[in-house]
C-alpha cells in the first residue's frame, strides 16, 4: 500500500514538474520575445513587445485605426463567413460519404467527380467564385465551404466502410432493411472517424478563411492582419495572428467537447 | 439472379465514365450559354497552347510549375530534417515535451497563411520569404505526426531493447524511430499536400513566377480562361505529387503494401 502511494505521489511530483515545465517554455519564449524588442535587437517597426501586444488589444476593442474596424467586429465577420461555409460543408458534406460509402453505384458515380476535383485546391477556386458569386459573404463562404466539405466527405465515406461486417450480420439477421442497418449500424460506427474529418475541415475553413479575406474582403480578422502589413504596423498584424489562434482553438475546443457528448461509447482512442 | 448481377456488373463500370462524361457535358453547356463565367473546353484549350508561343513575364507554362515546385521542394525539406528532429525532441524526451512541446502547442493554431503579412514585413517578398512560410505551413504535420509516432512506440519493444541491454540511442534510432515510420510518412504525406496549398496562396498574394501567379495574373487581365488552365495544372501536379510521395512511402515502409 505504501509502495502504492509512492509511486502515486512521484507521479503527482512528475506532473508538477511537467506543468512548471511547461509554463517556464511559454514564459521563457514570451520573455526572449519581449527581450528583443525592448533592448531594441529587432527593431519596433519589424516586432511588438508582448505588453505592447496586451494593451493593443484593449485599445483595439474599440478602436478602428488602422482598417477601419474594431476588432470585435472584424471577429465577428470571419466567424460569420467562415461559419457560413463550415456548417453548409457539413450538412452537405457528412451525408454525402455516407451514402457513398454505403450505397455502391453512388459510389461509383460520385467518385470520378470527387477525385477530379480534390486535387484542386480550394484557394485557387478565388477568381472564378468571385466571377460567379461577387465579393461578398455567399462568395468567401463558398471558398470555405469547398475547403471544409472534402474532409467531411473522405471522413464519413471511410468511417462508414470500415463498419463490422458482424454487427451488420447481426441487424440482417434480427430482420432490419438495408436502409435502417444504414441508419443505426453504419452512421454511428462511422462517427468517430467523421469527427476526426470534422475537426481537419474546422482546420481548413479556418486556415482558408485567410486566404479569402487576404484576397478578397473588407472587414476580418485576415483583412485587419493585411491592412497591418500595408500600414505597417506590426503590433496590429501579431495581436490579428494571435486573436486568429486563439478562437481556433476555442472552436476546436468545442468541437472536442461536443464529440464526447455525441461519442459517448468512446470510439476515439487518445 | 446470375442477370440481374451481371447487370449490375455493367452498371457499375459504365457509372464512373459516365459521371466524368457528365461533368464534362455539364462545362461545355453552361460555358457556351455563359462564356462571361466559365471559358469553354476549347477556349482552355487554346488558349494553354498559347502559354508555349506567348510566354507570361518571360516565363513559359512550365517554368512556371517549375518555378512553383522548387520553393515547394525547398521547404519540404527543410520541414522533413526539421519537423522530424522536433518531433522526436517532443515525443522523446519529457523534458523537451512541456519546454518545446507547450511553445509549439501555442502557436500551432495560428494557419500557416496567418504569417504571411508579418513575414512580408520581415523579410519583403523575395523568393526566401515563400520558401519559409511554406515551411510554416508544411512543418506542423510532420511534427505531430513525428510526435505521436514517438509517444506511441509499443512499450513492449522498448522493454524488449532494455532486457538486451540496448542503450539510450539504440532505443531511439533502431526501436522508437522504425516503429513511428508509418505515422512519420503519413505525416510526410500530409506536408506535401498542405505545402502545395500554401505555395499557390504564398503566390497568389504576391509573386512574379508560379502558378498562384498565374491565377492572379488571369483574374486581375480578366483571362479566365489562364485562371483555368492553371487550376487544371494546379490539380494535376498536386496529384502527381501525391503519387510520388506514395511511392517514396511503399518503398520506406514496404510493411504497408499488403494493404
Amino acid at each position: 500500500m505504501s509502495k502504492l502511494q509512492n509511486s502515486n505521489n512521484k507521479k503527482s511530483l512528475g506532473k508538477t514538474r511537467y506543468a512548471l515545465l511547461s509554463a517556464a517554455g511559454i514564459l521563457g519564449f514570451l520573455a526572449i520575445w519581449q527581450a528583443l524588442v525592448m533592448t531594441g535587437i529587432v527593431q519596433e517597426k519589424y516586432l511588438a513587445a508582448p505588453t505592447e501586444i496586451i494593451r493593443l488589444f484593449f485599445v483595439k476593442l474599440t478602436d478602428t485605426a488602422p482598417d477601419g474596424n474594431t476588432l470585435p467586429f472584424n471577429i465577428i465577420a470571419s466567424l460569420r463567413v467562415s461559419l457560413t461555409g463550415l456548417l453548409t460543408a457539413l450538412l452537405l458534406g457528412i451525408p454525402l460519404g455516407w451514402v457513398m460509402g454505403w450505397y455502391r453505384w453512388v459510389d461509383r458515380f460520385v467518385t470520378p467527380l470527387f477525385e477530379i476535383l480534390r486535387p484542386i485546391p480550394p484557394i485557387s477556386w478565388i477568381p472564378l467564385t468571385i466571377l460567379w458569386l461577387g465579393i461578398g459573404l455567399r462568395a468567401k463562404a463558398f471558398i470555405i465551404f469547398f475547403s471544409a466539405f472534402i474532409p467531411c466527405v473522405i471522413n464519413s465515406y471511410t468511417g462508414i466502410k470500415q463498419t463490422s461486417k458482424v454487427l451488420i450480420n447481426v441487424a440482417k439477421t434480427c430482420g432490419a432493411s438495408n436502409f435502417v442497418i444504414f441508419l443505426k449500424v453504419g452512421i454511428p460506427y462511422s462517427l468517430p472517424i467523421t469527427f476526426a474529418g470534422i475537426r481537419v475541415a474546422l482546420g481548413n475553413s479556418w486556415s482558408t478563411l485567410m486566404a479569402a479575406e487576404m484576397l478578397a474582403s473588407s472587414a476580418g480578422l485576415g483583412y485587419m492582419i493585411l491592412m497591418g502589413r500595408a500600414f505597417a504596423r506590426p503590433d496590429i498584424i501579431v495581436l490579428g495572428m494571435l486573436v486568429i489562434g486563439v478562437i481556433g482553438a476555442l472552436l476546436t475546443g468545442i468541437l472536442e467537447f461536443a464529440e464526447r457528448k455525441i461519442v459517448k461509447w468512446g470510439g476515439r482512442k487518445q | 439472379m446470375k442477370q440481374k448481377n451481371l447487370f449490375l456488373s455493367i452498371l457499375y463500370t459504365i457509372l464512373p465514365a459516365l459521371s466524368v462524361v457528365c461533368l464534362f457535358i455539364l462545362w461545355y453547356s453552361v460555358s457556351n450559354q455563359r462564356p462571361d463565367l466559365i471559358p469553354t473546353p476549347a477556349d482552355t484549350w487554346e488558349r494553354f497552347l498559347l502559354t508555349f508561343e506567348k510566354p507570361i513575364m518571360r516565363l513559359s507554362f512550365f517554368e512556371h510549375i517549375l518555378a512553383s515546385l522548387r520553393r515547394v521542394i525547398t521547404a519540404l525539406m527543410f520541414s522533413w530534417v526539421f519537423g522530424i528532429l522536433i518531433g522526436t525532441v517532443i515525443g522523446w524526451t519529457k523534458t523537451g515535451r512541456a519546454l518545446v512541446g507547450s511553445v509549439f502547442n501555442m502557436l500551432r493554431p495560428i494557419p500557416p497563411l496567418a504569417w504571411i503579412p508579418l513575414i512580408t514585413i520581415w523579410f519583403g517578398i523575395g523568393e526566401a520569404p515563400k520558401v519559409l512560410i511554406v515551411i510554416i505551413g508544411s512543418i506542423v504535420p510532420v511534427i505531430v505526426n513525428t510526435q505521436s509516432g514517438m509517444e506511441r512506440v509499443e512499450q513492449l519493444y522498448l522493454d524488449v531493447g532494455r532486457v538486451f541491454h540496448a542503450n539510450n540511442r539504440q532505443l531511439l534510432f533502431e526501436i522508437a524511430l522504425p516503429s513511428a515510420l508509418t505515422t512519420i510518412m503519413a505525416g510526410i504525406k500530409t506536408s506535401t499536400s498542405t505545402g502545395w496549398m500554401v505555395v499557390l496562396a504564398a503566390e497568389m498574394l504576391g509573386a512574379k513566377s508560379g502558378v498562384g501567379f498565374l491565377i492572379t495574373r488571369g483574374m486581375d487581365s480578366g483571362d479566365t480562361a489562364l485562371v483555368l488552365v492553371a487550376m487544371i495544372a494546379i490539380g494535376v501536379v498536386g496529384a502527381l505529387l501525391a503519387v510520388l510521395i506514395s511511392l517514396i512511402e511503399r518503398m520506406v515502409c514496404p510493411w504497408l503494401r499488403k494493404k
